[in-house]
């Protein structure tokens, strides 16, 4: 199940200063409004006690050791489906699922070392428990990608497209999104909806965290265990965000899909963890010192 | 008037408030989407259900995937509708 880093703890501001709203708001090929990355805001002091990290995300090979020892049957499978994003937005397909994760005929034969996706919070949950392990919280995997200074990505403040897997190590820079659906719509073309995962580590060291963590940046969106709360209830924030406070789990570290924008350390999303999971949902552990 | 809440990213930051009429949430959420076609393969699915993936909250409450056909949404109602995955 591979390495663990250690993560030493410590005190940190968590969130994003306001000129990164700034900075986003005047980015020219940023497309998302201001109130979309309200969430982030203002900066919260946070304290997370040591504790150790995977250093990679969970596998496809780790989680099929997982279903061999306990017979677990995921959220998708069990429903009969899973999300994937088609040429026309996300579908529900049939069959979908963590060994299947275009649709019933796919496979992940020959991508062992790729993270698992299709897995729901109690997916994740339930494999942490098998590992002897836990999912990390949002501090914790803050904390971990950008240390106790803030930094935009694990590696530091300039982008670097070769670093993550994000659209943009896939299509080159994206101008708009027009340019992604054109790129998507290709690569659905030549391959089918595929999830554009790539080996754990890939971009390791140069993308690791400072901690020593691969993949923190895009890949795969990572489940935590935090419930979701707003930093502060007067932040200006995207009116669903607010709604699904405290029915909702953070997710963090972007994936595959996104622009550099979405892969940042402080970035944060929200998922329904009543059963639902994707093509593009993973999640790593984290374990007490 | 019904007020109808969506996503802030669906609308890449523009209007996300919009009117609709009173009835079952379902009837409520097809006739939202003949009016704004735009939104119509986030929200209804090829089978003219609601996608089951969105959540919907009438007001503050989460509406259970299994009572939604049986819901209403009575006159100064807000629906908000919540993606699997939200903000970010």
């Amino acid at each position: 199940m591979g390495d663990m880093q250690w993560i030493p703890g410590g005190t940190f501001l968590q969130g994003s200063p306001s000129w990164v709203l700034d900075w986003l708001d005047g980015e020219e090929h940023q497309t998302l409004p201001r109130v979309w990355f309200g969430d982030e805001t203002p900066t919260v002091r946070r304290t997370v006690e040591p504790f150790w990290l995977d250093r990679h995300l969970v596998t496809r090979a780790d989680f099929a050791a997982f279903v061999a020892a306990t017979g677990h049957r995921t959220d998708a499978e069990q429903i009969g489906f899973g999300m994937v994003y088609g040429e026309g937005g996300w579908e529900e397909i049939p069959g979908a699922c963590w060994h299947a994760p275009g649709g019933a005929g796919t496979s992940i034969d020959g991508s062992a070392d790729h993270p698992v996706v299709h897995v729901s919070y109690q997916d994740a949950t339930a494999y942490a428990a098998w590992a002897g392990k836990r999912l990390p919280t949002e501090s914790e995997w803050e904390f971990a990608a950008s240390g106790p200074r803030f930094r935009i990505w694990p590696w530091g403040d300039d982008w670097q497209q070769a670093l993550a897997n994000t659209a943009e190590f896939h299509a080159g820079p994206l101008a708009s999104l027009q340019a992604w659906k054109q790129w998507w719509s290709a690569a659905c073309r030549q391959d089918g909806p595929m999830p554009r995962t790539t080996p754990v580590g890939q971009f390791s060291p140069e993308g690791d965290s400072g901690y020593g963590c691969a993949d923190l940046a895009g890949n795969v969106y990572e489940w935590t265990a935090s419930l979701s709360e707003l930093y502060d209830d007067s932040a200006a924030v995207d009116p669903t965000v607010r709604t699904a406070v405290g029915r909702y789990r953070v997710i963090r570290g972007g994936s595959w899909m996104n622009f550099r924008y979405q892969v940042r350390c402080s970035e944060r999303m929200h998922g329904d963890p009543s059963g639902w999971s994707s093509f593009a949902h993973g999640f790593r552990c984290a374990k007490d010192s | 008037m019904v007020r109808i809440v969506l996503p802030a990213g669906w609308t890449q930051g523009h209007r996300t408030e919009f009117t609709g009429t009173e009835g079952l949430l379902p009837d409520v959420i097809r006739t939202f989407v003949t009016d704004n076609p735009e939104f119509r393969h986030r929200l209804i699915g090829p089978n003219d259900q609601l996608l089951t993936y969105i959540n919907l909250c009438i007001d503050e409450d989460l509406i259970p995937r299994h009572l939604r056909n049986d819901s209403v949404v009575g006159q100064d109602c807000t629906v908000t509708v919540i993606a699997p995955m939200a903000g970010g």
